[in-house]
């Protein structure tokens, strides 16, 4: 509550800072125009993050009288049928959305490129992380979106643990089964991994950093689905023979709470969790979904977990891979041009550096820039919550590195498979994934009616 | 002759008191219906665009294998849950029929799981059978060993589907219990008198005094239940989203990641129309109304 505060008076402080600077353009504008009203929809669905946006929001506003933005907060579930049941007239104008939604959206005509690609002219191409821009680019060069940040994906383990066991860390299919296998003792609620096995995006986020380590693509380079490669099959089998040390039953992210408490070696996840792992009052979540006081042993706050954890972005088999997922702000189309030019001047706003950063902080860890010079500024680097402190910056960089390998099944060597935002919105990976893992289905059935299901849903 | 003009004055009368009516239901149940079959025959897209796609949308579905597996699932779901909720809503209604200490407060305490957030008791649940914390397994399998120590109920595909119908029984048989009971305390006791009287036992007055009684608020809970648990998708998506009952099926293929409104007009015409003849022939045969 406290940081929320500080956060907040770092914010109004930046209002009145701001505001001689904006007083004779208020001046001229409120008297004579009537404001444009426009809505911004953000992922970001925690009500204390929203406040932080909010606050920027404010700025803005005060800064543009002529704009007035409406913020949305929608789940990732939620997107495309809040934006089906708002029709034309209530689209909200500027999106924050993962690539792969952005690009659906633009398959279905309704995002703006023009004004995208305005504003990443405006800010500058070359400002942002080298590569970003290819994943924001539909094959005929028209912007989807723009780079807003990212969060790294891999594996989060227990550094202290791996090295008292003499165990190389999870960056290979090898370090990882072994690494599993060893750690794995459930009779003592000891689990060797975290991997997706419910049906789910989580599980297809796992798979697809498997899957790329392995130079597995869900299509071929002429564009037919391709998942009955020999590549493909052996990622499912090897994901299959990984799951057997997850925690009983079918798994998501949730599950990570096992790590925090004590009773897991490694667990896939994204940058968010840097907080998680750093911060007492943001872990006591993870520790007290217990039922039972008998049951909660070791499950206080560990306070050397930071330390003690290290983090694996790099996964190798055939070939070096990274995953994570690019947030893209993106401008959809409008019939009212000052629309367009508000969502333009709003997404220009919160790109610009005094306001990056403070969007930035809304999420410290989850959140990290796409502009290189932010990402390795002190100022980006000192968030309120100590979070990237906590971890110095030499590592966050680290982290931040595995950008320039990122790879995902909406993209390879420069050519973007629309078609893959289709297939994995549809969930048909995880609920293959689902049923390999958890029912013991056959691999090669599972394959083959996967197969049948992603053609269904391209050509639907 | 009068007493047709008087007639006539009548059901004009009629007419304009139940026009209203007419209009708002018009409004609220024929337009939606009608638009929604006219939608079920196009590609509609995001930015307003419609392509006649003619039946393409039901042969999309009907050609689909995994959709006549969740017309199962769904049946499987309904037999449970209904069967579930009724009995135990008619066994709670006759026990809390009789006089008993503090009868008024457990009446009350009964009805507690139906007015609880879904959200809240789905997680409790989810609490309950974690297999590494939850109190389930510490009780039955690390105390009393019945249990293997790794049993995870609600994620064992063996196992969810009775974990959601026990979990759909005990939400929603207090509404079941209330109607039940509501009834139950009109029957006339004078009828159980003389029947014990000519010598008719609990099992014979059961049977010919109170069924017979409460049979059509019986046939009336079961035929909403079963409605009610057709179309319902919260308590299963939030519970166990890999039970895939036909409302979970058709937001998966419909409004998961791209909405395909074509595709989900299709699949509520289709459910509508089944569910549509379920209930006829259940009102026509059963209640016989």
């Amino acid at each position: 509550m406290r940081k929320i505060a500080k956060n907040g008076m770092i914010l109004v402080l930046l209002v009145a800072a701001l505001l001689p600077l904006s007083a004779n353009a208020q001046k001229e504008t409120t008297d004579t125009i009537e404001p444009v009203e426009i809505q911004f929809w953000t992922r970001q669905t925690q009500s204390e993050r929203q406040e932080k946006i909010q606050v920027i929001l404010d700025v803005f506003q005060i800064l543009n009288p002529d704009i007035k933005v409406t913020m949305l907060p929608v789940e990732d579930n939620e997107f495309s049928a809040q934006l089906a049941a708002a029709g034309q007239a209530n689209r909200p104008s500027l999106i924050e959305t993962s690539p792969s939604f952005a690009m659906s959206y633009s398959n279905e005509n309704i995002v703006d490129s023009a004004s995208n690609a305005q504003v990443i002219k405006s800010i500058g191409q070359d400002v942002f992380y080298p590569g970003s821009l290819n994943n924001v680019k539909m094959n005929d060069g028209t912007y989807f979106g723009i780079p807003f940040h990212f969060s790294a994906q891999g594996f989060w383990y227990r550094a202290d643990w791996f090295k008292e066991a003499g165990l190389e860390p999870p960056n290979t299919w090898d370090n990882l089964l072994k690494a599993a296998e060893y750690f794995n003792d459930p009779k003592n609620k000891q689990y060797g991994i975290l991997i997706g096995t419910k049906p789910e995006n989580y599980t297809q986020q796992v798979f697809t950093h498997l899957a790329t380590s392995n130079g597995a693509h869900l299509f071929d380079a002429d564009g037919n689905l391709n998942i009955s490669s020999p590549e493909f099959k052996e990622t499912v089998e090897f994901y299959k023979e990984l799951s057997k040390f997850n925690p009983p039953g079918p798994q998501n992210w949730r599950a990570r709470d096992y790590y925090i408490q004590g009773k897991m070696a490694m667990f896939y996840y994204s940058t968010y969790i840097m907080d998680d792992l750093s911060l007492a009052e943001v872990a006591s979540a993870s520790l007290t979904g217990e039922n039972f006081a008998d049951l909660s042993g070791g499950a206080e706050f560990d306070e050397n977990l930071v330390k003690n954890t290290a983090f694996s972005p790099l996964i190798t088999n055939t070939e070096p891979s990274a995953y994570g997922e690019i947030m893209t702000l993106s401008i959809l189309k409008s019939e009212d041009a000052r629309k367009a030019e508000a969502a333009r001047r709003l997404a220009e706003f919160f790109l610009s550096d005094e306001n990056y950063i403070p969007y930035l902080h809304v999420a410290p860890g989850g959140m990290l820039a796409m502009k290189t010079s932010v990402l390795e500024s002190d100022a980006f680097l000192a968030d309120p919550n100590n979070v990237y402190t906590n971890y110095g910056k030499e590592k966050i960089l680290e982290i931040a590195s595995g950008l320039g390998n990122m790879q995902d099944f909406l993209n390879k060597d420069g050519k973007v498979y629309p078609e893959s935002a289709t297939i994995l919105a549809k969930n048909i990976l995880a609920e293959m994934l689902y049923n390999i893992t958890i029912e013991d289905k056959d691999i090669d059935d599972e394959i083959a009616a996967a197969e049948k299901e992603m053609a269904r849903a391209i050509n639907n | 002759m009068k007493l047709g003009l008087s007639k006539r004055k009548e059901e004009k009368a009629a007419w304009g008191l139940i026009a209203p009516a007419v209009i708002v239901v018009g409004i609220l149940i024929a337009y939606p219906t009608i638009l929604n079959f006219y939608l079920s025959f196009f590609d509609v897209r995001l930015d307003g665009s419609r392509t006649f796609v003619g039946m393409d949308n039901y042969t999309n579905l009907l050609s689909n294998p995994r959709y006549y597996a969740s017309i199962w699932t769904t049946f499987i779901f309904l037999l449970g849950s209904v069967t579930g909720s009724t009995l135990l809503g008619l066994g709670t209604a006759l026990l809390m029929n009789k006089d008993f200490p503090f009868r008024a407060l457990v009446r009350t305490l009964i009805i507690l799981p139906y007015f609880a957030p879904v959200i809240s008791m789905v997680f409790g649940w989810q609490f309950i059978f974690d297999p590494v914390n939850g109190i389930f397994n510490f009780v039955f399998a690390e105390k009393l060993h019945l249990i293997p120590a790794d049993t995870n109920l609600i994620g064992d595909p063996k196992s969810v589907m009775w974990v959601l119908i026990a979990f759909t029984t005990w939400k929603y048989f207090p509404i079941t219990y209330l109607l039940i009971l509501s009834r139950l305390q009109l029957i006339d006791k004078s009828l159980y008198e003389a029947a014990t009287i000519d010598g008719a036992g609990k099992r014979m007055c059961f049977l010919h005094i109170t069924l017979p009684e409460i049979f059509f608020v019986l046939g009336t809970t079961i035929l909403l239940r079963i409605i009610w648990n057709l179309n319902r998708f919260e308590d299963i998506y939030l519970l166990s989203p890999q039970i895939k009952t036909l409302s979970v099926f058709i937001y998966e293929q419909a409004f998961a990641g791209v909405i395909d409104q074509g595709l989900a007009a299709a699949a509520a015409f289709i459910q509508l129309f089944l569910a549509g003849i379920g209930i006829v022939y259940y009102i026509r045969k059963v209640l016989k109304w």
